[in-house]
């Protein structure tokens, strides 16, 4: 009486090992809309060394506890092009798997490889059948682009038997702000027109500009500097190099500077009492030499090779 | 009206329109001298030759010029370059800096004066440099008055940011590109200003100088039409607009089709499309102004608006969709990489490879314009007050060029001459303002009380009101002696006259301004002075040490202060030149193909000029490959030698070592299954020691840079003293190629690629059999398949 119910309750597992690995792999590639959740067992039957597929892994920490921020932000990326390649015909899809393992699901397949960091895909080329590699090593992937979808399609595609049919999905977001901020300028040019023929808004704009680009705000923007270093200093070393708060402070700097002139130039003339006005030439003077005096004084910190210096 | 200090009342308004206008002429020789001679250190510290890269190739096709004239210029095919492609020369460059040369040299030798083309190369930048003073001191002129614009000329004279691109010896195509791009600029102004086709004319024959001498030409081409734009957006629009953009863009764009290089891209492509759109736009916008005139319906007017606004959108759709066709090329990667940063890094590593084309921090801008970089904002506002047609020029330029100087450093060089004008007009400001000798009648007691309502008023009230255009000098002068008699006679006259034509827009209020007493004028005076002189202290400064050097040839200081000389570029490729056979085939980095190609005369693979994106990878993956592999791309390309620059011994940073990492990213563009950077990286780190990766290890690069390098050390440890890291012992070997030439400072070694083994064996198995150790018993390897193959 018992063995029969036995025999029923292995019965699963028989007929699963009736199915060719590889059919496994495609159930549960569909199962998981193009993409395997793994873990150990099914990690060392997808990357079988007698594989006749090839196969993106995405090795990743997503759980909270693990605190891998990159792991969260490239997730959707790999899921995305895991989508994307569900898409293709049957034939060339089953010869390529995606799939994720996640570092609380194998960690031990972690440490078999010796995998120290994460997010990493590898790419494990076939090594038996039509699509065949003479390379044996999986190929790593690398996020020099960043953890955008567009790339990661495009490298993996090299290793897959057809392209992977990636699309950027169409920003919806972005083009419906456009598209809702078009009726609502119009709606509002009347009030903002007076605004906009106004000369010193634009002079505003202009110099603001202008100060900002010559701080090197476009450095911090393409190197993607930090806004302060590490223990909250904020002058980066070096001569070629600053950080996101130097804009900030050399802005001001330069700001403070030509305001003093143009105090100088335009106001103080038109000051019509003679100690009033008196002072206010002392005092932007004052300010125009010790703002100065800052300047040469932050410059000598990133070059220290500049010979000249004033007061301090 | 009383006056803060006696001016001098017996002369003759001629006598002081005579001297001041003497004054100016000796002002103007005076700043002329001063940048042509700041420009010198580099001859006087090292000797006179070209320095750099670029200017070896523009100083090579002179001398052919020179030599052979220039209908065979024109057809010049160099065979040695990009070898076994060979170049195009005539077709492929801006010819206008050798044709320059080329016309001093006939005249100074038609002249009997027998002066070497290496001279005329050499100071040629120097020379352009006064040019360049003159045409922005017009340029200034048109902006305000003579002396904001001698003032515009002392600072472009002497600034950094263009004596970095202008020393003697930099004989690149910036060196008269800026002069030309001032002059076209003045001319333009000029056109504008007076409606002249005459102008319009001069600004389009110097234009297609421009275009003829550098690819930066698009900056001009699309800053007149931005301009042009502008002030249609602004509501003004007139006749003289129309007159000076029409004549300017028709004949200047017909003139820059001449250039070979250029060919049919004025019509083709995106960059030159902004013009052709605008030049549409103006012929619209002038034809609905003389419909307007001649018809009266109000209805009629609206019907004629819909259809300047139509027609200039079916404009603007089909560019775009010819763009999309592809009749109209795409904007090349080069200008778009300045609007999308990031994507020149992307896809094509080799523009941002190149250290010029790195984003700028803020001590550049602070180093290659001083104090300008601070009063520069001051002078765009004092422009916004006055706010003519071509101070919105100014403006426009403004943001542009600082925006560009931001996103490569090169553009800096397009950002000075906008900093010199601009800053020379509030700097001048202030000076008019402060030297001005009268004083305002001092208020009584009530009003006193009252003023600091009022001034708040009067300057806030002065900034909402529109000025009205400026209607000529002549009314502004009337009413400025309206309003204040100045002390002082006819100098005192000039002087104010001076001062408040600077704030003439303001002038529809009168109000009193000036300056109370002596000691107020003094200080700023005294401050404004001290920051000039220390401008020309630090512009001294930084040209002597930092803009100085030729690049060929490196000094250093020895412990007792005196300059010692490192010449090893030149030893070496003399070498090349006296040891080699002239067909000997020279690989080595791009960088150094020009100076190869001018120096030693010998054939190379790649050379600055990167045009062939695939040829560059090849060298890439040479030297980014172990020699196995690299020996057949060698053989293939019949390389005789391979020349690497090595720092490591006397600390010179900007050796191959230190560019290996482009080379491993542009070869991997173009084979990434075979190359990938992450494999020179040891966890993250790239290093040169015995923690080094095995790929690192293995490279060409890597075997020729070290080759040896341990022993010189003898039982000492090895350290390279660019990278500050210790070298291992054992250093690598190499097989396939044989150490030939390595410079005094070792900074340039040379390795010749040896022939196939006379008994057919492959060269490592060769090697081991030489050095007495035991062949293997390994299969055969068939390497030698793999030329053929």
């Amino acid at each position: 009486m018992r063995w029969p119910l036995l025999a029923l309750l292995f019965l699963p597992f028989s007929l699963a090992a009736k199915k060719s690995a590889h059919e496994q792999l495609v159930d549960l590639a569909a199962a998981g809309n193009g993409l395997i959740k793994l873990n150990e067992k099914t990690y060392d039957l997808l990357t079988s060394s007698k594989r006749d597929w090839s196969a993106s892994i995405h090795f990743t920490a997503l759980s909270p506890q693990r605190r891998c921020a990159p792991c969260k932000e490239f997730d959707p990326s790999f899921t995305a092009v895991a989508r994307a390649w569900a898409g293709v015909a049957k034939e060339h899809r089953d010869q390529h798997f995606f799939a994720t393992l996640d570092f609380d699901d194998g960690y031990t397949v972690f440490q078999k490889i010796g995998m120290a960091s994460a997010p990493a895909v590898h790419v494990y080329p076939a090594t038996e059948g039509p699509n065949a590699s003479a390379k044996k090593a999986p190929f790593t992937f690398d996020f020099q682009h960043g953890f955008e979808a567009g790339p990661l399609a495009e490298q993996l595609s090299v290793h897959t038997p057809v392209p992977i049919p990636y699309k950027p999905p169409f920003d919806w977001s972005r083009w419906g702000s456009v598209a809702s901020l078009i009726p609502i300028v119009t709606l509002i040019f009347r009030f903002i027109k007076p605004v906009l023929q106004n000369r010193w808004v634009w002079a505003a704009g202009t110099v603001l500009t202008s100060l900002v680009m010559t701080s090197g705000y476009m450095f911090t923007r393409i190197r993607g500097v930090p806004y302060v270093g590490p223990n909250g200093a904020w002058i980066a070393q070096g001569f070629q190099n600053q950080f996101g708060q130097e804009v900030q402070v050399v802005t001001l700097v330069y700001g403070v500077l030509a305001g003093s002139f143009l105090m100088l130039i335009v106001v103080t003339p038109r000051q019509m009492s003679a100690v009033r006005q008196r002072t206010q030439v002392y005092l932007w003077t004052a300010v125009n030499f010790l703002v100065f005096n800052i300047l040469i004084s932050l410059f000598r910190v990133k070059n220290p090779g500049y010979p000249f210096k004033l007061l301090i | 009206m009383p006056a803060a200090y006696p001016l001098p009342t017996d002369l003759s308004p001629t006598t002081v329109a005579n001297t001041a206008s003497l004054l100016r002429i000796i002002a103007l020789a005076l700043i002329s001298s001063a940048a042509i001679a700041s420009r010198l250190f580099a001859v006087i510290n090292f000797e006179s030759i070209i320095h750099e890269f670029d200017p070896w190739f523009n100083y090579r096709a002179t001398r052919v010029l020179a030599s052979k004239g220039f209908y065979e210029f024109w057809n010049w095919f160099d065979p040695t370059a990009w070898y076994p492609l060979g170049r195009v020369v005539g077709g492929t460059i801006y010819p206008g800096l050798m044709a320059t040369s080329g016309v001093i040299y006939n005249i100074l030798h038609a002249l009997n004066l027998p002066v070497d083309i290496r001279n005329i190369c050499v100071l040629l930048a120097p020379g352009f440099s006064a040019f360049t003073a003159w045409a922005t001191y017009m340029f200034t002129k048109e902006m305000k008055d003579e002396s904001a614009g001698l003032l515009a000329a002392a600072f472009i004279g002497i600034v950094p940011g263009y004596i970095s691109r202008s020393v003697a010896g930099s004989y690149d195509n910036e060196a008269i590109a800026i002069f030309l791009l001032m002059f076209t600029f003045f001319a333009w102004i000029k056109a504008l200003k007076q409606g002249s086709a005459f102008w319009g004319t001069i600004a389009a024959v110097f234009y297609f100088y421009m275009v003829a001498a550098w690819g930066g030409y698009a900056f001009i081409t699309n800053m007149i039409p931005l301009h042009v734009l502008v002030l249609m957006l602004m509501g003004r629009f007139t006749s003289r607009l129309y007159v000076a953009y029409s004549s300017w863009y028709a004949i200047g764009t017909l003139a820059s089709m001449q250039v070979p290089f250029v060919g049919f891209q004025p019509v083709r492509t995106s960059e030159h499309m902004a013009a052709l759109g605008v030049f549409g736009l103006l012929q619209i916008v002038a034809f609905g102004q003389l419909v307007r005139a001649h018809v009266s319906s109000k209805q009629f007017q609206g019907l004629l608006f819909a259809a300047v606004v139509f027609t200039g959108a079916i404009g603007f759709f089909g560019i775009v969709g010819l763009t999309y066709k592809g009749w109209i090329a795409p904007w090349t990667g080069r200008f778009y990489s300045l609007w999308d940063t990031g994507y020149a890094k992307k896809y094509i590593p080799i523009i941002a490879s190149v250290s010029e084309h790195q984003p700028t921090a803020w001590p550049s801008f602070f180093m290659d314009l001083h104090f300008l970089i601070f009063l520069f904002p001051a002078g765009v506002v004092m422009c916004f007050r006055t706010l003519r047609d071509e101070h919105i020029f100014v403006i426009i330029y403004a943001v542009v060029a600082s925006y560009f100087a931001g996103v490569m450093v090169r553009l800096m060089l397009t950002l000075t001459p906008v900093v010199c004008v601009s800053a020379a007009v509030a700097l001048s400001s202030l000076m008019d303002a402060y030297l001005d000798p009268t004083e305002p009648e001092v208020e009584d007691e009530k009003k006193e009380s009252s003023t600091p309502a009022s001034v708040v008023a009067k300057s806030s009230t002065s900034t909402t009101t529109p000025a009205t255009p400026a209607t000529g000098k002549k009314s502004k002068k009337s009413k400025d002696k309206e309003t204040s008699a100045p002390a002082g006679g006819v100098l005192g006259e000039l002087v104010s006259n001076v001062a408040s034509s600077a704030v003439a827009a303001n002038s529809a209020a009168p109000t009193q301004k000036g300056i109370f007493g002596l000691d107020t004028r003094v200080v700023v005076l005294l401050n404004t002075i001290g920051m000039l002189l220390f401008f020309v202290v630090h512009c001294t400064w930084v040209t002597s040490n930092a803009y100085s050097s030729p690049s060929v040839v490196l000094s250093s200081t020895n412990s007792d202060g005196s300059q010692h000389i490192i010449d090893d570029f030149r030893e070496a490729y003399y070498w090349l030149r006296q040891n080699t056979a002239e067909d000997a085939v020279v690989m080595s980095w791009w960088d150094y193909g020009y100076q190869i190609a001018g120096m030693a005369d010998r054939p190379t693979l790649v050379d600055n000029n990167t045009w062939n994106n695939t040829h560059i990878a090849t060298v890439g993956k040479a030297m980014s490959s172990p020699e196995e592999i690299a020996y057949p791309i060698l053989r293939k390309h019949d390389v005789s030698y391979v020349l690497v620059i090595f720092g490591g011994l006397i600390g010179y940073s900007g050796d191959d070592i230190n560019k290996f990492l482009w080379m491993v990213r542009i070869a991997q563009g173009v084979w990434p299954d075979e190359i990938q950077e992450p494999n020179y990286f040891n966890r993250g780190e790239y290093r040169v020691d015995s923690e080094a990766s095995p790929a690192m290890r293995d490279c060409l690069m890597y075997k020729m840079s070290y080759y040896r390098f341990a022993e010189l050390f003898g039982s000492q440890q090895a350290v390279d003293r660019v990278r500050g890291q210790q070298v291992p012992a054992q250093g690598p070997t190499l097989d396939y190629l044989d150490e030939a030439f390595t410079s005094e400072n070792w900074i340039v070694r040379i390795y010749e690629v040896k022939k196939d083994d006379v008994l057919g064996r492959d060269l490592k198995i060769a090697n081991a059999f030489d050095q007495g150790k035991k062949r293997k018993r390994t299969k055969p390897t068939s390497r030698r398949k793999a030329i053929s193959a």
